[in-house]
């Protein structure tokens, strides 16, 4: 490549970086119970709900609507960003929303009939829906439904998920359900678990050149609930099984997938499941195991089967006869919940890393699987057969389903991922590589935490955009700011996945810059000394080594809080 | 001779066992009737010991089998054994099961295989033709697995039952005689089961004995036609007999009420009476202990109850004739009274609620049954009524015994349908009342659960009726990770400024409460703490010279206060134990406070979420030993939760009986770019602008600099 050419790939491929921040959705701010929603401007969100193709409410994704009228190849969609016909229609339908937003549904339908040839009757279904939204955003009952139920009435159920995956989930104000756990996964799910699912595959072969031995997946009842079982299909999918449904329609059988037909060996995965999914979907997890099973019995070459190659393993080294080495699904003891792994980085009372992810299987290491008679067996401690299955994992994966939750919002994220990452790092003597996948796009896209902890920080914690939409809340947005550096800080201590620069640039602008510093000194000074002790935790726990001249200033910064502060 | 019947359900054992009894007894036979319960999955010694019951039993019945484990085994069983002679029964399962049905020359197995036209024309050799042919289709629609598609399904399957209670007339035409006596006799079978009276299910088992096993004692057998009861009615335990209207039932009440003391003296005013749904089975078949110990409980909180019969595919029928009246019908003796509850109002069509509550007791969803659920109709039908849908749990398939035992509590067929399903109808408060013992042969009372769900159900009318200004509530806020500048966590939601909307629509409402000056005053005085009588908070260990402290603010009959953390901040060992965990005397004082000083009637948590719900203790199903359990008590709760996290409020909803207020998450925008990462874009368009290759170069170096200050990777 001569060096033109390689000066105008590296801008592009820098370009590319910017569009994936601008793009990203954010909450910007809180919300307050009984308000409408502060929207602004309703464009962004609305864009991304017409981006998807919605059946249920008979409406089409618009991107696909103009490249179908404009005889594109929708493929196009799902490429990389950057590319002039995917900007061309994204153009056209920001214009049609904008126009939406402006006037009504019927004019933005016969602006995008001009403009692109999309037939009226096709997109107005679309544009109608967005209306509802619209107005069910500018009116809020909360606080009535609040008082409708201090006064006993009826509270009118409704599905939890977010706007953009599901709008029925407006109006609010109502009693939020979960689902049938027999329903997931569903069929859409596994479809396009398929797809995120290989994608993790392509991307582990691109760097490493061969399929890991053995991956780890966390399972979180929230994505599965929304996404009615993506990670469930992603697990089948890895270790090449789908499911089957009953005559009433659940899902309480799995079947192979031949490997001519699968075109991969069978992956090994060890699903590490929250309290939550637990209690939420006890047949899903009966169907996991099963399905494990089923594939570690299969008569097929070990290479092309990675299951029945471990779990052949342990038994022929006598580490565990074959009910106890196909052991894959693990949870918390029955009726406990959590890691603790985010208490213990909260409070920073541990000592070394590795504690944290001995931690991790201390609590999660209950397996929910048969014994050899056949018998379901309710979770029982067994942190010898995870951590036997641990030693073999090379990936480790979660699935993100959200644009409102993210992994640097809550503590979860990290106590989940972090923590068996940190697990595996110690009991295969190798650091995992670690993944996740952006599934709230139409278009899924792997990320390595690495890359995802700075996206999350550029869109995030440093976007003035994000900030100052946190401190219009005055004292709770500034606990926000002080979660979410806590929260990157636990990506360090669990998988040391954060760039210094992170540190140095969250010190710079919520620390060094005196006038944000003393807007936050009014607003809660409380957080704003957890802030402050956080980076120099950071320092002390080696994450990052500023200037002296900063450390300096961070000392004082918290010596003088202290003197202020802890009056009480 | 041996009969084994393998079932789900809590109604049948009783009746089986006294059938055998009785056809021993008044027939001098040596019956013997075995039974399993499938309703949970059995180990290999316990499926050895049903095989064993099967190889030596000449008549097999399976019913309301759904599972799919218990239920593949027994298909492979059966499909094993297909040459062996043995009557084949199966009623009302699973259409792979359904299939299996065997009776001399009936085969479902064929019979759902050919097509209905077929079946027709075999049929229409017979008297009996155009009745025989629907039911076949019928029976062979089962057995595909076809299903109605919603809404319709509940409908035909009730009317279905309507027809079965004719059909016993309708047989007499049929000849008994071939395949198609067979079944007819199948019909039968379902007549008496459909009826499931003591005398219909002795009668049931003497028909397949008398028509599937060669034995001369049996010829002589005269077998009584069903006894037929109604579909919906009244039901009440210390009645003669059920009431097939509202008004016959008042009058009984009327006169009844005045002999127990307990009982209210407003007779069935709207406002005071609870409205039950039971399962008809249970009451048909006399297994209804633990309904009555509910039954009486309640009463004994000094309100009236209607426990209706319904027809478990739908239960808007039972509600429509029993807990409905028309305003200004001449039949409602209870008409004058104007409001029921706290005012609700009169639907739209004249309908009038005559309960001020619906609890069901049924298990399963309120519109289409255990097999599939129609949510949307159901959620119509209780919006417009506008009362509370409570949905209680009778551990029917699976043992209170094994109930005690488990640290899940229920097992996940009882969870799917008896938790998971009638939560997505609005469902709350799924508590354990009752359920089958390990030993005896019908559902027995779990009186302190019965007692404890009596009363939340006063707690709830209380909230109904009470004047506003007498009501107390507590609303609890968090503060995690406990730090004086984490007070009012939750996600997505700004709390302080929402208790403060809160508040002021409480007084608005009329609700006892000082308004503070605004939402900054309001977390002030809750960080400060307001009076002597509690904590600034948070404090360090809620405890203080050996006292317990109650961090909170009360204005009012409103009681703020923020739910004390783990305590794992005293003591950081906790966090490595693998299991357990029991709160600290903080946390549980917190709640005692709530419960019995300050007395609240309602407890409002802000915001998601808490600790409480996910201390230790059964999964789902919780019993008086769970710390969630324990720490609720009897007070309602009402949950304000995000939207956006369904999963986690569930745990709330089923551990801690929670109400869900879903709030709307922030707003959400594209990212958009800022400072360095705004210029760059700048820089990178230019660079794209210019021809010029010197240009390009200068604007390239420039973008480097840019891309190292913002520590952006190469490709």
């Amino acid at each position: 490549m001569n060096r033109f050419a390689d000066r105008d790939h590296q801008v592009s491929f820098l370009a590319e970086q910017l569009v994936e921040i601008e793009q990203r959705l954010i909450p910007t701010g809180l919300h307050v119970f009984g308000r409408a929603a502060e929207l602004k401007e309703k464009a962004d969100l609305l864009r991304m709900v017409a981006s998807f193709e919605r059946p249920e409410h008979g409406a089409r994704a618009l991107p696909a609507l103009v490249a179908d009228a404009l005889g594109l190849d929708p493929d196009v969609l799902s490429e990389e960003p950057n590319n002039e016909t995917k900007e061309l229609i994204d153009g056209m339908v920001a214009d049609a929303i904008s126009r939406f937003c402006e006037k009504e549904a019927a004019h933005a339908a016969g602006w995008l009939n001009s403009k692109a040839s999309v037939k009226v009757e096709d997109s107005l279904q679309t544009f109608k829906l967005l209306e509802k939204i619209s107005e069910q955003l500018d009116l809020n009952h909360e606080i009535e439904s609040l008082m409708r139920a201090l006064r006993g009435e009826y509270i009118e159920p409704g599905p939890g998920a977010d706007i953009v995956q599901n709008p029925f989930v407006l109006p609010t104000g109502r009693n939020t359900h979960a689902v049938n756990p027999y329903s997931v996964p569903s069929r859409t799910a596994f479809d396009r678990a398929q797809f995120t699912a290989d994608a993790l595959l392509r991307r582990y072969l691109d760097e490493h050149g061969r399929y890991p031995r053995a991956m780890a997946l966390v399972l979180w009842g929230l994505d599965n609930i929304k996404t009615q079982g993506e990670g469930v299909a992603q697990a089948l999918w890895l270790l090449g099984v789908r499911p089957i449904r009953d005559a009433l329609n659940r899902a309480t059988e799995v079947e192979e997938i031949p490997l001519d037909e699968l075109q991969r060996p069978r992956i090994d995965v060890v699903m590490t499941v929250s309290g939550i999914f637990r209690d939420l979907f006890t047949p899903t997890m009966a169907l996991l195991d099963k399905a494990v099973r089923r594939v570690a019995g299969l008569d097929e070459p070990p290479e092309m089967n990675y299951v029945r190659r471990n779990v052949s393993e342990s038994v022929e080294s006598g580490t565990a006869d074959f009910d106890d080495a196909v052991a894959r699904v693990f949870s918390n003891a029955p009726g406990n919940y959590g890691t603790n792994v985010n208490f213990m980085v909260m409070q920073s009372a541990w000592e070394n890393e590795a504690a944290l992810g001995d931690l991790f299987v201390t609590r999660k290491c209950f397996a929910y699987t048969r014994d050899s008679k056949g018998r379901t067996v309710e979770g029982h401690e067994a942190p010898e057969l995870m951590n036997d299955a641990l030693a073999r994992v090379e990936a480790t994966y979660q699935n993100i389903d959200s644009f409102e939750v993210g992994i640097t919002d809550v503590d979860h994220y990290f106590e989940y991922l972090g923590g068996i990452s940190k697990a595996v790092e110690k009991r295969s003597q190798s650091r995992p590589s670690i993944y996740l996948s952006d599934s709230l796009s139409p278009q899924t896209k792997i990320r390595s935490l690495e890359e995802t902890v700075r996206l999350e920080t550029r869109t995030k914690t440093l976007n003035p955009k994000w900030y100052e939409g946190m401190l219009k809340h005055g004292f709770r947005g500034v606990a926000e700011i002080e979660n979410h550096v806590a929260n990157t800080f636990g990506w360090s201590a669990t998988a040391d996945a954060v760039d210094p620069w992170i540190y140095t640039e969250i010190s710079k602008t919520f620390l060094l810059d005196e006038e944000m510093f003393n807007r936050l000194h009014k607003l809660n000074p409380h957080s704003l000394q957890s802030l402050a002790k956080r980076l120099l935790e950071a320092h002390d726990r080696g994450y990052w080594n500023p200037d002296e001249e900063v450390l300096e200033k961070l000392r004082e910064i918290i010596f003088q809080l202290e003197n202020k502060v802890s009056v009480a | 001779m041996k009969v084994t019947v393998l079932y789900v359900g809590s109604s049948l054992l009783a009746p089986l066992r006294r059938a055998e009894g009785e056809i021993n007894r008044r027939h001098g036979l040596d019956l013997l009737v075995a039974t399993h319960n499938f309703g949970s999955n059995f180990t290999d010694d316990e499926w050895g010991a049903i095989e064993n019951d099967l190889n030596e039993s000449e008549v097999v019945f399976v019913i309301h089998v759904m599972d799919g484990e218990n239920a593949a085994r027994l298909i492979s069983f059966l499909d094993r054994e297909r040459t062996k002679k043995r009557a084949i029964i199966v009623i009302n399962c699973m259409p792979d099961l359904m299939k299996r049905t065997r009776m001399g020359k009936l085969d479902l197995a064929k019979l759902s295989g050919v097509s209905r036209k077929g079946a027709s024309r075999e049929a229409s050799e017979t008297e009996g033709k155009h009745l025989l042919s629907a039911v076949t289709s019928w029976i062979g629609r089962q057995a595909r697995g076809s299903r109605a598609k919603s809404g319709g399904n509940g409908r035909g399957r009730d009317k279905y039952l309507k027809w079965a209670e004719r059909l016993p007339n309708l047989l007499r035409f049929v000849p008994n005689a071939g395949r198609v006596g067979d079944a007819r006799n199948y019909l039968l079978l379902m007549s008496y089961f459909l009826q499931p009276t003591p005398r219909n299910i002795e009668s049931m088992i003497l028909l397949a004995l008398k028509n599937y096993i060669d034995d001369e004692r049996l010829l002589a057998i005269e077998i009584p036609p069903p006894e037929a009861l109604p579909s919906v009615a009244i039901y009440h335990p210390d009645a003669p007999a059920l009431f097939e209207s509202f008004n016959a039932y008042e009058v009984w009440h009327s006169q009844f009420k005045g002999q127990r003391p307990t009982s209210n003296g407003s007779g069935l005013a709207p406002n005071s009476t609870i409205g039950l749904l039971l399962m008809r089975p249970q009451i048909i078949s006399n297994s209804r202990r633990h309904y009555d110990a509910l039954i009486r409980a309640i009463e004994d909180e000094g309100l009236s109850v209607v426990p209706a019969i319904s027809t478990l595919m739908d239960n808007r029928e039972a509600c429509e004739r029993f807990f409905i009246t028309r305003v200004g019908s001449r039949k409602s003796g209870v008409s004058k009274i104007e409001t029921t509850g706290n005012g609700q109002p009169t639907t739209d069509n004249g309908r009038k609620p005559r309960v001020s509550q619906i609890v069901s007791l049924t298990g399963f969803s309120f519109v289409g049954g255990p097999a599939m659920n129609d949510s949307e109709a159901a959620s119509e039908y209780l919006r417009e009524l506008n009362i509370p849908y409570r949905s209680l749990v009778s551990l029917d398939a699976q043992t209170i015994e094994s109930w005690r035992e488990s640290f899940t509590g229920l097992n996940p067929v009882q969870t799917g349908m008896q938790v998971a399903i009638p939560e997505i109808d609005g469902a709350t408060e799924p508590f354990v009342f009752g359920g089958i013992p390990a030993r005896g042969v019908e559902p027995a009372a779990l009186e302190d659960r019965c007692v404890r769900a009596a009363r939340r159900i006063r707690r709830w009318h209380r909230l109904q009726t009470a004047p506003r200004t007498e009501l107390k509530i507590a609303l609890v806020l968090y503060c995690f990770p406990p730090n004086k500048g984490n007070i009012g966590t939750a996600a997505d939601l700004d709390v302080f400024a929402s208790v403060f909307d809160v508040l002021s629509k409480l007084k608005a409402e009329g609700y006892e409460v000082p308004l503070p000056d605004n939402a900054d005053a309001l977390r002030q005085s809750l960080l400060n703490g307001n009076s002597d009588e509690f904590e600034a908070a948070p404090g360090a260990i809620n405890t203080k010279d050996g006292e317990l402290l109650i961090q909170g603010i009360k204005l009012g009959n409103i009681f703020i206060g923020v739910q004390p953390t783990f305590g794992y901040e005293d003591d950081p060992m906790r966090l490595l134990m693998s299991k357990g965990g029991t709160p600290h005397h903080g946390f549980a004082a917190f709640y005692a406070y709530l419960e019995k000083v300050f007395k609240a009637d309602a407890v409002v948590h802000v915001g998601t979420h808490g600790a409480m719900e996910f201390m230790p203790g059964k999964q789902v199903g919780l019993s008086s030993e769970c710390w969630p359990d324990r720490l609720i008590g009897e007070l309602p709760n009402i949950y304000i939760y995000s939207v956006n996290n369904p999963s986690e409020g569930t745990i709330a909803k089923r551990r801690s009986y929670a109400e869900l207020i879903s709030y709307l998450t922030p707003p959400i925008e594209n990212a958009g770019l800022y400072k360095g990462l705004a210029t760059l874009k700048e820089l990178i368009e230019s660079y794209r602008r210019v021809v010029n290759q010197d240009e390009r170069e200068r604007i390239f170096k420039a973008i480097e600099e840019s891309r190292k200050e913002l520590n952006l990777g190469l490709c």
